[in-house]
């Protein structure tokens, strides 16, 4: 059973780091949080749907989707229609993906979600008029380009990421997510309406990928289709929540953080484009030597060292019954 | 109605239900050419325990499949308690008062048992008055002798818990049919004996039960009642002495090792 602290534990690890990190005002630094929080919130998004076992390679999609959304509907109805523009956009194309998808498994859900994601990047390309092509598009800056701003804002968004998470880490509904993706059949003759569930979580997830990407494209105002349409954000996600553990909020919190901790000593040790490769197979060896994620290894951890006051204890009623 | 029940002589029983919580008329469901039920009409008695039997590719499975929702109908009409639900969702009929089990039941091995019954427990949208004695997952757990293992998780419990657990999943629906998919597949005589009496107690609390099974003495020992398929056909129905001492019955299924 999770206590009370475990629980808030992901709250004020957020709120904390956020807060001083406004406070110290390093730009280096806070250029980091902000990194790590928007790949924080699509790797809690991606875990969000695979509990549904649908394992998604089509983040990219949303990432572009939310940021082009957003730098499209701006001019046309302001600033703030335009966010509500990005969650009902997402929400309309994850819909529209989960309905496309429902009956696929595993691979060819994988498969079928990389499609679209690759799609939607030539399709920005093809029609140039509105998304200005392979040029790029100007979303409105966040914050006025304030990076202390921007963080508080991301931060905010992470917020409401981990309460989703944990709402569906709930009684109500990991038991339902869970058993769809363990077997679909056996969740309907439990009186789950499967399809809506599955939409619902994809809708959870692309609404907050998008935000995700809106926001990233709003920290220069400035994007091109390569920027967020990049595969590099359908594989992030899934790495982060796989490194930190699935299934949890915290995991993906975690891995978001060592990831990127990776990404800057592999940059700064080896640098130019190579560090990619070593970041790349640090990866991968993590991954294959902890298969739990990082949640996974801190649980053995606790277990051993449950173990060992136990055996403490025992140890010291029997000297004391000696 | 004669002793002796045959394809020729067996009542088609297409009657609307007064008696009938179950009827399926006319019901055709094929796999690309191959019927797989091929105008089954029977229906099944509320308040009883039904076998339902017949050899392998029968049909006996493709039955439970489709009136759960879970295969479409090519022909045929399906009602539960006189209303029609041929062709609704699974979820749907669930909620209508029919819930079946799975014979290799597959639960998610991370979730404990009280969480695997919260989920009927939440979306089946039962009314739960009519069973006082399974009101939630602790008294439902306890009821189908899952009580000390409440809070352990899927994957350490044994077959034989898992399929008690899956009984007590479809119980958790709060239903007034359970449909049982051999659920006595693979246990030893002691498991099968204990969940016999198992299916006694659900039996008592008022639910009506149709069994699919193999082995005879659970057949012969529970059932009022027995419906046999062969080749997608209603072969025979009646009680069961009266319809396991048939001919065509026994030419179709039992063999020679049933008489011995």
């Amino acid at each position: 059973m999770k206590t009370g602290l475990t629980r808030l534990l992901p709250y004020i690890l957020i709120l904390l780091a956020t807060l001083a990190l406004v406070w110290i005002d390093k730009p280096f630094w806070i250029q980091l949080a902000i990194g790590v929080a928007i790949t924080a919130i699509t790797a809690l998004a991606w875990d969000i749907l695979s509990r549904t076992g649908q394992v998604s390679l089509g983040s990219a999609a949303f990432f572009g989707i939310g940021s082009y959304t957003l730098a499209i509907f701006e001019p046309l109805i302001g600033l703030t229609l335009a966010w509500i523009a990005v969650v009902v956009v997402c929400a309309l194309a994850a819909t529209l993906l989960g309905l496309l998808t429902l009956r696929l498994r595993r691979m060819y859900f994988a498969i079928a979600t990389l499609g679209f994601a690759l799609s939607m990047q030539v399709l920005v390309v093809v029609f140039p008029d509105v998304t200005g092509g392979s040029g790029g598009i100007a979303p409105p800056v966040l914050a006025d380009g304030d990076p202390r701003w921007q963080l508080g804002l991301i931060g905010l968004l992470l917020l409401a990421a981990v309460a989703l998470s944990d709402t569906l880490l709930g009684l109500r509904f990991r038991p339902a997510f869970f058993m769809i993706r363990t077997k679909p059949e056996l969740a309907a003759a439990s009186g789950v309406p499967v399809v809506r569930m599955k939409i619902f979580a994809f809708i959870v997830s692309g609404v907050l990928i998008g935000l995700a990407g809106a926001c990233y494209g709003g920290l220069y105002g400035y994007v091109v289709p390569t920027d967020v349409f990049t595969t590099n954000w359908s594989v992030l996600p899934l790495a982060i929540a796989t490194l930190g553990g699935m299934d949890t909020t915290i995991g993906p919190l975690l891995g978001a953080i060592a990831l990127k901790a990776l990404e800057e000593v592999a940059r700064s040790v080896i640098g130019g484009t190579g560090y990619q490769v070593v970041y790349g197979a640090v990866i991968i060896l993590f991954v294959i030597g902890m298969p739990q994620g990082i949640v996974g290894l801190l649980r053995k951890a606790a277990a051993l060292a449950g173990r060992r006051t136990v055996a403490g204890e025992k140890k010291k009623e029997r000297e004391r019954h000696a | 109605m004669p002793d002796t029940a045959s394809p020729d002589i067996t009542r088609r029983s297409a009657q609307p239900s007064g008696g009938a919580i179950l009827a399926v008329e006319d019901l055709t469901v094929a796999f690309g050419g191959l019927k797989a039920l091929d105008g089954v009409s029977l229906s099944i008695a509320a308040g009883e325990i039904t076998g339902l039997i017949g050899p392998n590719g029968s049909g006996k499975s493709t039955l439970v499949n489709t009136v759960s929702g879970q295969l479409p109908v090519r022909g045929g009409r399906i009602r539960l308690h006189g209303g029609d639900v041929t062709g609704r969702r699974p979820d749907r009929i669930v909620r209508a008062g029919m819930a079946r089990t799975y014979q290799i039941p597959r639960v998610p091995p991370t979730l404990t048992v009280e969480e695997v019954l919260s989920v009927p427990l939440l979306y089946a949208g039962r009314d739960r008055h009519r069973l006082p004695g399974l009101g939630d997952a602790a008294a439902i757990a306890a009821f189908c002798g899952l009580g000390p293992l409440f809070r352990r998780y899927c994957g350490d419990l044994s077959v034989t818990d898992l399929r008690r657990l899956e009984i007590a999943r479809a119980l958790a629906c709060a239903p007034d049919l359970l449909l049982l998919d051999e659920a006595m597949a693979g246990l030893s005589h002691e498991d099968s004996v204990e969940v016999m009496g198992l299916i006694r107690n659900v039996h008592e609390q008022g639910i009506s039960i149709v069994i699919i099974e193999h082995l005879m003495r659970v057949i012969t020992s529970l059932c009022h009642r027995v419906v046999v398929l062969n080749n997608g056909r209603l072969l025979a129905e009646g009680a069961p002495a009266t319809v396991l001492a048939d001919q065509a019955v026994r030419e179709a299924y039992l063999g020679k090792g049933f008489a011995a």
